[in-house]
């Protein structure tokens, strides 16, 4: 009798089991949808509401808040469902190394025409088989201006200044914390050798008496707030942040600067391949783009977007960099091999040691 | 003696000051005229205004608060059943079910999420509502099964045994005498496990998918990359919706009772 039961109550789940197993793809298929998983407030609702009214699908909106916490998801669930991602560069090249991503077929992308050629084809992503260019960020030298002169600074070397004493906010991110380092001393931000890398930890460790926060969650707040005055911050979030503490500059460092062009990409197992095109093709369309730079504060890519901007943000270095500038940017390589040998030199910069 | 007094009046304010203090500072902040500084800068209600223009946010609580609802009730059933049986009957492997409550709730929720991602997968189960519904009810079971558990220990075992003298059936005696002495208990159970479904992260990151996106997720990741006043606003309103819920529990409660002492 017992045992009688206990069959019926298995058949019963398996029976559950097996109709939503059966249900739910039926039910995905049937509607018209795109699945976005995206860096919290990187896509403006507009947009995605515009979208919507222009081709009838329905765009379902999933966030993350880093490469690592998207790339663990997409990892663990292949077949979750996500269409588009947007991964910054040397993420690219880690889900392109492992076949995480989709082929794109540029002929479905007509827009394609508008974006800056000095963005496409980098080694990321030699043809951009897998990748487009969606927002560019650069790490660069904050300063406000209410309280320190900003005549000498050009370089990062100027924040090893005396007067910085006790002073800087510093990125808590160890590749853009070693980038720095690297770049003053002349090398590659992406450089291997293990002698250079110790050379930019000793470097540091004669910057970390300015040091005064390591922070890169509320960078924005800080400075706004000016609980720091000085230091490392994203061009992008100084740009939002003048309309709060219009004092703050930033500042293209002459050696050289870290850039990140975060892309977009379709997975490997996109559900719905035509309406990933369609939102794809449509982000690149020169007043949508104009839009979402305006919005997010960042760079577009996109050299018709640019143009459609009003005259003082074409003007606004930190929404157009010029091409010369660009070309002072280096984009970050998933350096893997020497990761554990930074981790080592990061861990002892931060008990200050 | 004094002293005393002092101590004893600053002491429990203190306790209060420091479980109630941060959120207070959310509550204030919601109404702060900025949208990036953590300085107060003036008063507002610009972000409730946004909160309910933001139809993303909004349906992500939406989601959350169903799954919550659906998890909580589902889960206070089963677990309360499983108490009862636990408590009343005798059954083969009822010291290992007990026992194995009790791992599940100091299990690592990481753990718990793989887990139950392994076997979506294999159960080829797509992501999605009824994979974030059927782990929160696991996630919440078994902490409303010894919520109520705990309580039912307490009670005479002898009320059973007269009530089935005077000819009550397991139905009855369950129905009747078992659910009205376990209610506070049971709607204890039901709100911790509202509240852990509202809340969980972890578990959550692992079995949700693309078409049903939910609150804590979403916090998460904004609180990652800049909090907005907006979400300011929405766990004040959050925090008056629990509030009611608790306060129309315990007046139920209250009622309840005083009509028990108002009977003898």
């Amino acid at each position: 009798m017992l045992k009688n039961k206990l069959a019926k109550k298995f058949l019963g789940l398996s029976l559950l089991c097996f109709s939503f197993g059966f249900l739910s793809p039926v039910v995905l298929a049937q509607a018209n949808i795109l699945n976005v998983y995206v860096w919290t407030a990187y896509l403006p609702q507009d947009v995605v509401k515009q979208f919507r009214k222009e081709t009838g699908i329905r765009v379902n909106i999933s966030e993350y808040d880093s490469n690592e916490t998207m790339y663990a998801k997409i990892k663990a669930s292949p077949d979750a469902g996500y269409d588009i991602i947007f991964p910054s560069n040397y993420f690219i090249h880690r889900m392109r190394k492992q076949n995480m991503l989709h082929i794109i077929d540029k002929d479905k992308l007509p827009n394609l025409q508008y974006i800056n050629r000095d963005l496409l084809r980098k080694p990321f992503d030699p043809n951009n088989e897998f990748s487009i260019p969606y927002l560019c960020s650069i790490t660069g030298i904050v300063i406000n201006t209410d309280y320190l002169d900003n005549k000498n600074i050009t370089s990062w070397q100027d924040l090893w200044q005396e007067r910085f004493r006790d002073k800087l906010l510093v990125l808590d991110d160890m590749r853009e914390v070693f980038s720095i380092a690297l770049l003053t001393l002349g090398y590659s931000i992406n450089d291997t050798n293990p002698d250079h890398i110790k050379e930019a930890y000793l470097k540091l460790k004669t910057l970390l008496p300015n040091v005064k926060i390591f922070n890169s969650d509320v960078e924005q707040n800080i400075y706004i707030d000016e609980d720091a005055i000085v230091g490392m911050g994203w061009n992008g979030d100084i740009n939002l942040s003048l309309a709060e503490n219009p004092k703050l500059k930033f500042i293209y460092p002459k050696e050289g600067f870290v850039m990140s062009i975060d892309c977009l990409a379709i997975t490997k197992n996109a559900p719905h391949l035509e309406n990933a095109y369609k939102f794809i093709n449509f982000l690149m369309r020169p007043d949508i783009a104009k839009k979402i730079s305006e919005e997010i504060g960042y760079p577009s890519p996109n050299l018709a977007a640019i143009k459609l901007l009003p005259k003082d943000m074409q003007n606004n270095p930190l929404l157009n960099p010029s091409s010369e500038l660009l070309k002072r940017g280096q984009l970050q390589d998933a350096t893997d091999e020497v990761l554990p040998l930074y981790e080592k030199y990061w861990e002892k910069l931060k008990i200050g040691e | 003696m004094k002293l005393n007094r002092l101590i004893k009046y600053s002491y429990p304010a203190f306790v209060y000051l420091f479980l109630y203090f941060p959120i207070l500072i959310i509550v204030v902040f919601s109404f702060n005229d900025t949208s990036r500084s953590l300085v107060w800068k003036g008063f507002t209600t610009q972000w409730y205004t946004e909160l309910f223009r933001d139809t993303n946010l909004l349906s992500v609580t939406g989601h959350s608060l169903i799954i919550g609802v659906l998890a909580a009730t589902i889960a206070t059933a089963i677990g309360t059943i499983a108490a009862v049986s636990l408590f009343r009957y005798r059954f083969w492997g009822k010291k290992l079910l007990h026992g194995l409550l009790f791992v599940m709730i100091v299990t690592p929720e990481i753990v718990m999420g793989i887990a139950l991602l392994l076997l979506y997968s294999s159960l080829d189960l797509p992501l999605g509502f009824w994979s974030l519904l059927l782990a929160h009810i696991t996630l919440c079971i078994p902490f409303v099964t010894i919520t109520v558990y705990s309580r039912i220990t307490t009670l005479d075992k002898a009320i059973f045994e007269a009530a089935r003298d005077l000819g009550a059936t397991d139905f009855t005696i369950f129905s009747k005498i078992i659910i009205p002495l376990l209610s506070p208990s049971i709607i204890a159970g039901w709100l911790l496990s509202f509240t852990l479904s509202l809340d969980d992260v972890i578990t959550s990151y692992f079995v949700s998918g693309p078409s049903f996106s939910i609150l804590p997720l979403k916090v998460y990741a904004m609180v990652r990359l800049g909090i907005k006043p907006e979400i300011n606003a929405l766990c004040t309103l959050l925090l008056i919706l629990t509030l009611l819920i608790i306060i129309s529990a315990q007046f139920a409660l209250y009622k309840n009772s005083g009509k028990k002492h108002a009977k003898k």
